[in-house]
Formats: structure tokens, C-alpha cells, sequence
């Protein structure tokens, strides 16, 4: 009997043309929460499936109790006692929390093969009481808030027995408080020797919970060490490979007059009470934890969703927006968070994603100016820097960045005075990031009023003039450039109590 | 927030279905109060006898739906299958009505099979696959009979009779009707198979990560419309004594309707064996009550298509509010 | 901000310009004409070619609007229903005393507001599906007809009214002129205008429209009303020819049209298609009608071949995609071993 419960070694995994996984090793001890850090598009995610079974590796040997062993699919690693929870929740909202723990392992009368409703609702019952939740095991999952959905998809995991569980990003949807209960489940579930494997984003997740912490980065295994024995600094070092100062670029931009401003904004619901004002060349950056309500903020002031209550003032004059083509209208553009979902169309080729807020004006009448088209995609595309050989190459061709690239060449199209940039570095690797980075700043010195939405604190500190932290959907602190520390933002992130005053 | 308070989506089924049935006891006691001959044992066996070859279809259809799937077919498959055991009978007089019975079921589920196929695997989308099959089936139904009817005295009288006869008093259509229902509340609830038709409705992606057969859940699916289209063929040819090239044509669009009056979402998921029955009972007091308090038959139509309508919209309503309520009561 | 130069330029490659599915539309109805005319010596004339497509062109004007909402993702199976409601109208109120030319004009407020109801309920309850509101509706219109006509017939129009069914430009059919005129203009507003390019957007990404300025609802809602404008454009050439009308006209109109559309390369999943191959297929499955019309094949026949070509043409185009994805795959693997 091995030291580990589970153990990987040499692990590569080749996809047609990319290097997913190079050479990653990988150990887990009995009773251990342990961490797995990286930034996005660092391997994590594919690492994942591979020990649940979903992909197999090029090479590599994993080792279960000491015993090497091979997953053909996520059924065999499942019977192993492996689970994983997925950072998109994947279940079935329409069937019973019952039902959604027990998929694919149905209890089934011996010879009637007939489910057996009463023990599987009882054993769902006790799952869910010995994971301190009084749900009702009949009600349907759709209807649960995403915590909720959270624990039964742990009570799932249990109940197939698992010795390994695998949370990818749990956390990433939850509230503060949300985020406390889960902690507490987790550490629960490692003293009674549950080896728990624990992917996120935020550095709280790991101080507070992880044992130890292995980091990966472009595909390749870093290194594990023990928590209390890394800094912080070291850690962000090994992450993304080097000092974090060099990715922002020089900011040259000049704070003008006021462009827009916001008073009281409210959607009920979603965030309440939001003031703040954006000068020309402004980077004003917002953030806070998922759901706090900054997309939403966002998404009203672009009209997708309009606000309930306050006032908008576009350049001095107060504005009603209610439509996308209001914010258009006057001069407000969108980088969505999820550029593939919300602001490409990927099957389409480049010239034509780039044109597609501006047809109006890129038209004659309503009739497509198709040279006029490709000149401006062409003009643009190049302005931002698109890898690409050619405006017809269809948007599916491009990397991440690159697409990000287009969405933002997009954005250019239109008469705009303010951007809104929501998560502008979500999915998109290093290189890229700082190109990104770089048109931002690049922007604001041209006079465009920039508001980002960012969870990553660095890329926050690194490029925002201001910085507003959103808790629960209010604003609770505005920080200056020259105040902004990681501490005092996440203070402010965590903290119910709005307070706008400098000193916490 | 406590969660006694909120009111979950399977509150709102529960909500519908009781909806539903207040529905048709309301339109019962009107009709009733109109016409006394409405709550009669020989009007109500009537009643009966129409609605059973609806539920059996709107069965079949509920599960299909399930899937996010739809069937235009069965209308033709009804009428192939009906007609080739009518002219089997014609041409064999003295063959039991059971292999009757089961020639119409085979056919039918032939031609579940070839559209199970087109939709699992070669992957076409249902409703496009469907309809191609309505075409072809429904030509073959005129192919086969040669474009003639076969009409009552063609068919020997054992046959007639399986719609007739009765047995424990009760007419066999409606006994096949119940026996079927029952093994259905059975099989969609309490089997394993049953339930994997759901979750594969409620989200696709999942179902392919706990390791269901989705191509395998697809032809059982069809394949059991197909085999039901097949015994309704053989019933209602019995029940009319006719079979002709467009026996049922547009029936497959009334099979619909009662399942989305049941509360089946065309979105995938979502469907109870009961709230179907419901919809296909409104759908048949309307048929047999309308005529009874002297509505026209010409506005029946009408009629439906208007209740169907409201019951669509009556259902987004009350979803809409309460995904409001629910975050109102969020306190920010 | 960078030197890298983006190419601009298309060079025309005659490769992709023929592996478009309109040619294999074109091809089959070549086939359908070769065959036709050494069947009957009497098809390869002018007159039997250009007269026949009185007889089928009537519901081919939905097919405009219907590519547009299968493009969208979207369906209507209520446009049979449309017609026969508009027609049902149109006739009554001629009967009823109101001038023909109003009566008209009657038909076609009748069926864009059946249309814009449609399209209403769509935009209004977003979840909705619209098979579901246009299967109601599909209901509902018929039953309205019903409830005016019952089992009665209305008819009797004026002379001048059978223009529209039997009336000739020169020697050339009215119905074929006004359909070519509205096929060109279809064409164009489809594949040339902004609105055109708008209404692929829907149909490929309705978010990533919606959050491009794109006025999704309003786009939906024209529409829609066209659809059922169209349908009662449909009903007024429908009514012409036969004379009469009565409820259960354009039964099943609904079907052969989707069947149209989606025979003309037109996938339900969106976003793809020509209104060029609808047109095409509107003569495809019109000449094969009148062909085995022609050599006294029944009708019903004709159901089979439309069934079996639909399926054919749709397995095809499923093919056609999967084999792009993999030639695409292949490739990378070509790039990383080079």
C-alpha cells in the first residue's frame, strides 16, 4: 500500500497539434485537500479529465493505492471512487435532487429492475443531512440556488462512494457566505478521509482550505509545495512565470472631462444604489467576486437588461438606455464575457464579425457596401493586431486571443466614447493577455472612457485610474490608483457594508 | 429565504395538472348543466372509447417529446399500418383479429425503426426527418391500397369487432387504452430506461457524461411511437370499418395538442404520464360535449385551437411570475 | 499599432463556386426535365413549361418569408391555416356586399395580422417555442374559417378576379411574372441587403446578435408578418384559380412549403442556406408534380418521391458538413507533422 492514494507520473496528453499536457506529475495523500493552480488555458481543465477517465493520456502512468492503473472512460474511473464536480454545473434541472444524485448508479429491485423510490429518497436524504443540508430530496434541481446545486452535486459524489473528489472552480458562482458553508463541507468531508483535489482562481480558496498546492503553467508541472511554505509572491511567480509587473504596458493616458456618469443605478434583484462617475481616458476598473453583481451592472448600462431605477448622464445630458441600440446609439460599446456565446459568430468569416454593430453605416440604404466593408475590417483588424492571413478566414479559425481581438476590432466599428470591458482576459493565454492589455491602454490614451470588469487583482491594479469593488450588488469602496493593495480590495469584496470613505 | 417558501417549478406541475382538472370538471358541470344527456353511461362510454386512441398516440408522443424530438409521421403510419391490416383481413377473412392486431403493430414499428434511425443516426433533426416520412408513408398508404377505400363489408366481422366487443363489460379499446397508460406509469417511472428518457431531455450534455446511450434511448423512443401509431392504425380502422389513403391525415397535430395541454415541454424534459391523460380527456369532452349543447361543429375547432393557445400562454405566464417573485425576494 | 498586413482580396475559385448546393438543384430539375419530355412528347414545349407552373407556384410565395424564419431557427406551420382564413375573409366579405377590391385588400390585412400575432407571442414570451405558438395558432386560424363558412362554400367572384389564377403578360403567366419579380427581390434582400445579413446573424447567434445592436424582436416580427402577408398572397391566387373557397382550403400548405425550404439547403438548425435554393426547389418538387401528372402517376406517389428526396437532400447536406469537419481535422494533422 502506497503513501498515495493517487499518483501521476510523466503525464502528456496530445490533442491534434497542441501540447495539452506536457510531462505533469501529480500525488494525492489520504485525508488531503490539495490544490491545483494555474492560470486559464494552463492545463488544469485537461489534467482533470484525464484522471476522470474523459480523455486518455498520450503518456504517462497513473497509479491508484499503488497500482498502476487505466481509465477507458469516466464509467470505470467513477466505480474506482473518483468524482469530480464541474465548474459548469452539469445536471438535470428538470429531474428530482434525488435523481440527480443518483444517475447512472440507480438502486433497482434485484429481480424487478424496478427503481426502489423510497431507499433512494431516504439514502438522498441522509447524504444531504450528513453534508448539513436540510433540502428536500423531491424537490426539482432547477429550482435550487447554484450553492445548493453545489451540495448535491458533493452528495452525488458520495454517493458513488468516492475517495477522490475532483472540485473544479466550485466556488467561482458562490457568495461570500455561500463560499463559507462549502469550506466547511470540504474540510468535513477530508477528516473523514476523503482525498479532495481543489481547482480555483482565488487565492482565499486555496490559503484557507488547501494542504498543499501544484501549480501548472502552459501545459507544463511546475512544481508542488507545501502552503505554509511558499509566499505569495513566489506562488504568482510560478504561475505565470515571471514578474507580473512587466505584462502591463506604460499607461499614457490624460483624464479629460466627464463622459459618463451614474446615479443610483438599481435592477432588483441583481444590484442596488450604484454611483460612479468615468472621465475621458479614464480606466475605471470594477470588481468583486462572482456575483456581485458587476456583469449585471454592465449588461444595464449596455441595455441588455435594462436598470429599474437611476439616472444615466451621457456627456452632461441625461439618457435613457433600454436597448443595446440606445447604448450604441449614444456611443457605449460591450466586450461581452463570453466572447464565443455573446459577441462572435463564430462559423462567420472575420470581416464580417467585425461589421456587425455597424451595418447601418456601412451601408447604402440598407443595401450591404461590401467593399466598404472589407476596407474597414481590413483597417481595423490590422489596427488591432489579428494574427491572421486574411479578413475571410472564418472567426472559428482564430486562437482565443485572437478572437477576443476581433470582438474588441468590433467594438471600433461604431461612433464610441466608453467601453465596457467585461473580463477582457477570461480564457486567453499570457501572450495574448498583455497584447490585450496593451489595447486597453492604448485606448484610453486615445480619449475613449474605459470601464473593465476584472476578477484577476493584478490585471485591476495593474491598468485601472480607480477602482470600484462591488459585494452582494452594491458598491462597497472606491479605491485610487494609489491606495489600491490586494488587501484592501478583497476587504472591500467581502465586507456587506458600503463604505466609501478611504480608511476601511 | 427559507425554501418552504418558494414556490419551486414542481409546485407549478402539481399547480397545472390540478388546473387542468378543475378545468374539465368546470366544463363538465357546464355542459352537463346544458345538456343532462351529456353525463350519461352510454355517452360517457362514448366519450371513453374516442379519447382511448388519443391517449395511446399521446403517449407515445409524450416520450418523444421528452427527448426534445417530434413526430409529424404518425398520421401516415397510423393509416399505413391500418391499411395493410384491413387488407390483410380482406384478403385472409378468417386470420385471428390478434395477428391483425399485431401485422398494424409491426408496420408501425418498421417505420418507427427507419425514423429513429434518421434521427440517431445519420442525425437529422426530427421535425425535418418526420415530416419526409409523413410523404412517403402517407404515398405508400395510397400505393398499397391502389388508391381505393376498403370499406365495411371488406372486412370480416371478427375484425369489426375488436373495437366492439367488450370485455368484463368494458369495450376493449378502452381496456388496451388502460393497459397501456399503466405500463407506461410503470416504465417512465419506476424504470431505469424510462428515466434516462428524461435526463436526456433535461440536458443532453450531462446524459452524455453519465454515460447514457442517447442513440439507443432515440430508437426505443420512436420505435415505441411507431409500434403505437401501428396498434391505433388497426384500432381505428376497426372503429370506423373503413381504411382509406388519408385515414387520420393532420391526427398527428391533435396528438400534439393534447400532450402540450398535459403540460409536456417541446423543450425537452418535461412530461407526466397523467397530465397527458388530462389533455387528451379536455380534448375529448370537447369533442363529445361541444355538439351536445348544439355549439356548431364548425366553431369546435376554433374552440380548441383557442384553449390551446391559453393554456400555452396561461403556462409561460405563471412561470414568468414566479422566476420574478423568486428574485424580488432576494435582498441585496 | 503593427506592420502585419491582412489580405482583403478574395480570389474567385471556381472549385467553391460549383460545390454549391444550388447546382445540385439545378442538376435535378435538367434530370426531371430530360426525363419528362421523353415521357411526353407534349412537355418540351414552351407553353406546357411556362403554364405549368400555374398549377404550383400559388404556395411557393411563402417560401420567401419561411426561408427567412428557418434561417432564424425559427418555424411557422401556421401559414396553411393563414390561408385559408384570408381566403375564407376575402370571400365572405365579397359576398357579404364589400367591393372585391377592398375584399382583397381585407385578405391581405387578415393574414399579416395572423402573421404579426405569431411574431407577437414570440417576441413577447421569449421561451415559448414557435412550434408550439404556431401549431395553436395553426388551430385557431382554421377554426376561425370554420366558424365564418361552416361547411359552406363562397365564390362568385367577378370576372376580372380570375386574373390572378389564369390571366397572361403577353404569353406569359401572371402568377410566373409576379413570382420571379418577388424571387428577385427575395434574393436580393436576403443575400444583399443589411436586413439580410441581419436576419443570419439571428439564426447564427442570437445572443452575440442581440448584444451587437441587432433588433432581434423587430427583425423577428417583419418576419413573421411577411409570412402571413405572403400567405395571403397565396390565398388570392389560390381562390382566383378554383373559382370558390371554402375552410379546409391549403390544407397541409404548411408542410409541402417547409418541405420546399428545406429541400433548397435551408437547415432547421440555422443560420445556413440560399433563398436562391428554396426557389430552385419550389421547380424541382413543381416540374416533378407536373411530370407525373403528365404520365398519369397518381399524386400520392408523388408524396413518396417528395419524402425520399427531402431525406435524401437533408442526409446529403449532413454528409457534406461532417466530411468539411474532417477534412479540416486532417489538415492540422498534415500542418503539425510537417
Amino acid at each position: 500500500m502506497s503513501e498515495y492514494v493517487l499518483k501521476l507520473e510523466g503525464i502528456t496528453k496530445e490533442f491534434p497539434g497542441v501540447k495539452a499536457l506536457d510531462n505533469v506529475h501529480f500525488d494525492l495523500k489520504a485525508g488531503e485537500i490539495h490544490a491545483l493552480m494555474g492560470e486559464n488555458g494552463a492545463g488544469k481543465s485537461t489534467f482533470i479529465k484525464v484522471i476522470t477517465g474523459v480523455h486518455s493520456p498520450t503518456s504517462g502512468e497513473i497509479y491508484l493505492n499503488g497500482e498502476q492503473v487505466e481509465f477507458d472512460n469516466p464509467k470505470e474511473a467513477q466505480y474506482m471512487g473518483i468524482a469530480a464536480i464541474y465548474q459548469h454545473v452539469t445536471n438535470y434541472p428538470d429531474l428530482s435532487v434525488t435523481e440527480n444524485i443518483f444517475m447512472g448508479h440507480e438502486k433497482i429491485g434485484k429481480w424487478t429492475r424496478r427503481i426502489n423510490w423510497k431507499q433512494m429518497h431516504a439514502d438522498a436524504k441522509s447524504l444531504l443531512e450528513s453534508l448539513g443540508s436540510d433540502l428536500d430530496p423531491k424537490t426539482e434541481m432547477g429550482s435550487l440556488s447554484v450553492a445548493q446545486q453545489q451540495i448535491v452535486e458533493i452528495a452525488k459524489a458520495l454517493s458513488s462512494n468516492a475517495k477522490i473528489i475532483i472540485m473544479d472552480e466550485p466556488t467561482a458562482a458562490l457568495t461570500h457566505r455561500e463560499s463559507e458553508e462549502l469550506y466547511k463541507i470540504t474540510e468535513q468531508l477530508r477528516d473523514d478521509g476523503v482525498a479532495i483535489i481543489f481547482i480555483s482562481h482565488r487565492f482565499e480558496d486555496m490559503y484557507r482550505l488547501a494542504d498543499r498546492v501544484t501549480v501548472l503553467r502552459d501545459s507544463q508541472y511546475i512544481g508542488c509545495w507545501d502552503v505554509d511554505k511558499i509566499t505569495h509572491d513566489q506562488l504568482i511567480v510560478a504561475m505565470v512565470g515571471r514578474e507580473i509587473k512587466q505584462l502591463f504596458p506604460e499607461k499614457q493616458n490624460q483624464l479629460g472631462e466627464e463622459v459618463l456618469r451614474v446615479e443610483s443605478l438599481g435592477q432588483i434583484g441583481r444590484f442596488k444604489d450604484i454611483s460612479f462617475s468615468l472621465k475621458r481616458g479614464e480606466i475605471l476598473g470594477i470588481t468583486g467576486l462572482v456575483g456581485a453583481g458587476r456583469s449585471e451592472l454592465c449588461q444595464a448600462l449596455f441595455g441588455i437588461e435594462p436598470y429599474d431605477e437611476g439616472t444615466v448622464y451621457f456627456e452632461g445630458k441625461k439618457q435613457v438606455i433600454k436597448t443595446p441600440e440606445d447604448a450604441i446609439q449614444l456611443g457605449i460599446g460591450y466586450l461581452p464575457e463570453d466572447r464565443q456565446a455573446q459577441s462572435l459568430i463564430l462559423q462567420w468569416e472575420i470581416s464580417h464579425n467585425i461589421s456587425l454593430s455597424a451595418l447601418t453605416s456601412i451601408s447604402k440604404k440598407g443595401w450591404l457596401a461590401e467593399k466598404k466593408e472589407r476596407e474597414i475590417a481590413k483597417e481595423l483588424a490590422e489596427k488591432v493586431d489579428v494574427k491572421t492571413k486574411s479578413i475571410f478566414d472564418p472567426a472559428s479559425s482564430l486562437s482565443g486571443g485572437n478572437q477576443q481581438k476581433v470582438a474588441v476590432a468590433k467594438l471600433l466599428t461604431t461612433n464610441v466614447k466608453v467601453l465596457i470591458f467585461d473580463e477582457p482576459t477570461k480564457g486567453v493565454d499570457i501572450g495574448a493577455k498583455s497584447a490585450i492589455y496593451q489595447i486597453i491602454v492604448d485606448l484610453a490614451a486615445a480619449g475613449y472612457g474605459i470601464i473593465m470588469i476584472s476578477s484577476e487583482m493584478p490585471e485591476v491594479i495593474g491598468l485601472s485610474d480607480r477602482i470600484a469593488v462591488m459585494c452582494e450588488g452594491r458598491v462597497t469602496r472606491v479605491l485610487d490608483k494609489s491606495n489600491a493593495t490586494q488587501e484592501a480590495i478583497l476587504e472591500a469584496s467581502m465586507s456587506k457594508k458600503v463604505n466609501n470613505s478611504k480608511v476601511g | 429565504m427559507t425554501e418552504k417558501n418558494r414556490m419551486n417549478l414542481a409546485t407549478i406541475s402539481k399547480f397545472r395538472e390540478f388546473g387542468l382538472l378543475g378545468f374539465i370538471v368546470l366544463l363538465t358541470i357546464v355542459i352537463q348543466f346544458l345538456n343532462p344527456a351529456f353525463l350519461t353511461l352510454g355517452n360517457l362510454t362514448d366519450l371513453i372509447k374516442n379519447t382511448a386512441i388519443l391517449s395511446i398516440l399521446a403517449l407515445g408522443m409524450m416520450l418523444v417529446l421528452i427527448t426534445r424530438g417530434i413526430d409529424l409521421s404518425i398520421g401516415a403510419t397510423l393509416a399505413l399500418s391500418g391499411m395493410i391490416a384491413a387488407l390483410t383481413v380482406s384478403a385472409y377473412p378468417d386470420l385471428h383479429p390478434l395477428l391483425a392486431i399485431l401485422i398494424g403493430i409491426l408496420v408501425g414499428v418498421v417505420c418507427g425503426v427507419v425514423l429513429g434511425f434518421l434521427v440517431s443516426k445519420v442525425g437529422i433533426l426530427p421535425i425535418i426527418a418526420s415530416l419526409g416520412l409523413m410523404n412517403a408513408f402517407r404515398g405508400l398508404t395510397f400505393w398499397v391500397g391502389g388508391g381505393e377505400w376498403i370499406s365495411a363489408y371488406q372486412m370480416p366481422s371478427s375484425f369489426k369487432n375488436i373495437a366492439t366487443s367488450s370485455f368484463l363489460g368494458i369495450n376493449t379499446l378502452v381496456i388496451i387504452a388502460i393497459i397501456i397508460f399503466l405500463y407506461f406509469y410503470y416504465f417512465v417511472n419506476n424504470t431505469i430506461t424510462g428515466r434516462q428518457i428524461y435526463a436526456l431531455g433535461s440536458n443532453p450534455d450531462s446524459a452524455k457524461i453519465s454515460g447514457i446511450n442517447s442513440h439507443k434511448i432515440y430508437m426505443i423512443v420512436y420505435t415505441m411511437m411507431g409500434g403505437l401509431s401501428g396498434l391505433a392504425g388497426v384500432l381505428w380502422v376497426s372503429k370506423f370499418a373503413s381504411a382509406q389513403g388519408n385515414t387520420a391525415s393532420g391526427y398527428e397535430l391533435t396528438v400534439i395538442a393534447a400532450c402540450i395541454l398535459g403540460g409536456v415541454s417541446i423543450n425537452g424534459g418535461v412530461g407526466k404520464v397523467t397530465g397527458v391523460l388530462l389533455g387528451a380527456v379536455l380534448l375529448g369532452v370537447l369533442d363529445n360535449g361541444l355538439p351536445l349543447i348544439d355549439v356548431s361543429p364548425f366553431w369546435q375547432m376554433g374552440i380548441e385551437g383557442a384553449i390551446i393557445l391559453v393554456a400555452v400562454l396561461f403556462n409561460t405566464i405563471v412561470k414568468k411570475t414566479v422566476e420574478k417573485n423568486n428574485r424580488l425576494r432576494r435582498v441585496i | 499599432m503593427s506592420t502585419r498586413t491582412i489580405n482583403n482580396t478574395q480570389e474567385f475559385s471556381w472549385k467553391r463556386f460549383f460545390l454549391q448546393w444550388e447546382w445540385m438543384l439545378v442538376a435535378l430539375i435538367i434530370i426531371i426535365f430530360l426525363i419528362n419530355s421523353s415521357i411526353s412528347p407534349y412537355f418540351l414545349n414552351y407553353l406546357s413549361i411556362s403554364d405549368a407552373t400555374m398549377t404550383f407556384l400559388d404556395k411557393a410565395f411563402i417560401v420567401f418569408p419561411m426561408v427567412m424564419i428557418m434561417i432564424m431557427r425559427e418555424i411557422d406551420i401556421s401559414v396553411g391555416s393563414t390561408v385559408a382564413l384570408s381566403s375564407v375573409v376575402m370571400a365572405s366579405l365579397y359576398n357579404a356586399g364589400l367591393p372585391m377590391v377592398l375584399a382583397i385588400g381585407a385578405c391581405l390585412l387578415v393574414g399579416a395580422l395572423c402573421g404579426f400575432f405569431n411574431g407577437f407571442l414570440l417576441v413577447k414570451y421569449r421561451q415559448l417555442s414557435a412550434v408550439i405558438v404556431t401549431l395553436s395558432t395553426m388551430i385557431l386560424y382554421r377554426g376561425i374559417a370554420y366558424m365564418i363558412l361552416e361547411d359552406q362554400s363562397a365564390g362568385e367572384f367577378p370576372t376580372w378576379f380570375s386574373f390572378f389564377g389564369w390571366g397572361y403578360i403577353g404569353s406569359v403567366p401572371f402568377i410566373l411574372v409576379l413570382f420571379v419579380v418577388m424571387a428577385i427581390g427575395a434574393v436580393l434582400l436576403l443575400q444583399k441587403t443589411v436586413f439580410g445579413r441581419r436576419v443570419y446573424a439571428i439564426g447564427s447567434n442570437p445572443t452575440a446578435s442581440r448584444f451587437s445592436g441587432v433588433k432581434v424582436d423587430k427583425i423577428k416580427l417583419i418576419v413573421f408578418t411577411l409570412a402571413g402577408l405572403m400567405a395571403a398572397i397565396t390565398a388570392i391566387f389560390l381562390t382566383s384559380r378554383m373559382g370558390s373557397t371554402r375552410p379546409n382550403v391549403a390544407n397541409m400548405y404548411e408542410l409541402d412549403v417547409i418541405a420546399m425550404v428545406a429541400l433548397g439547403g435551408i437547415s432547421t438548425a440555422g443560420g445556413k442556406g440560399k433563398m436562391l435554393g428554396a426557389i430552385l426547389a419550389v421547380f424541382v418538387i413543381g416540374y416533378l408534380q407536373y411530370g407525373l401528372g403528365l404520365i398519369n402517376i397518381p399524386a400520392q406517389m408523388l408524396l413518396i418521391i417528395i419524402g425520399v428526396l427531402l431525406i435524401a437532400s437533408v442526409t446529403v447536406t449532413n454528409l457534406r458538413v461532417k466530411g468539411k469537419l474532417q477534412k479540416k481535422k486532417s489538415k492540422k494533422k498534415v500542418k503539425k507533422a510537417s
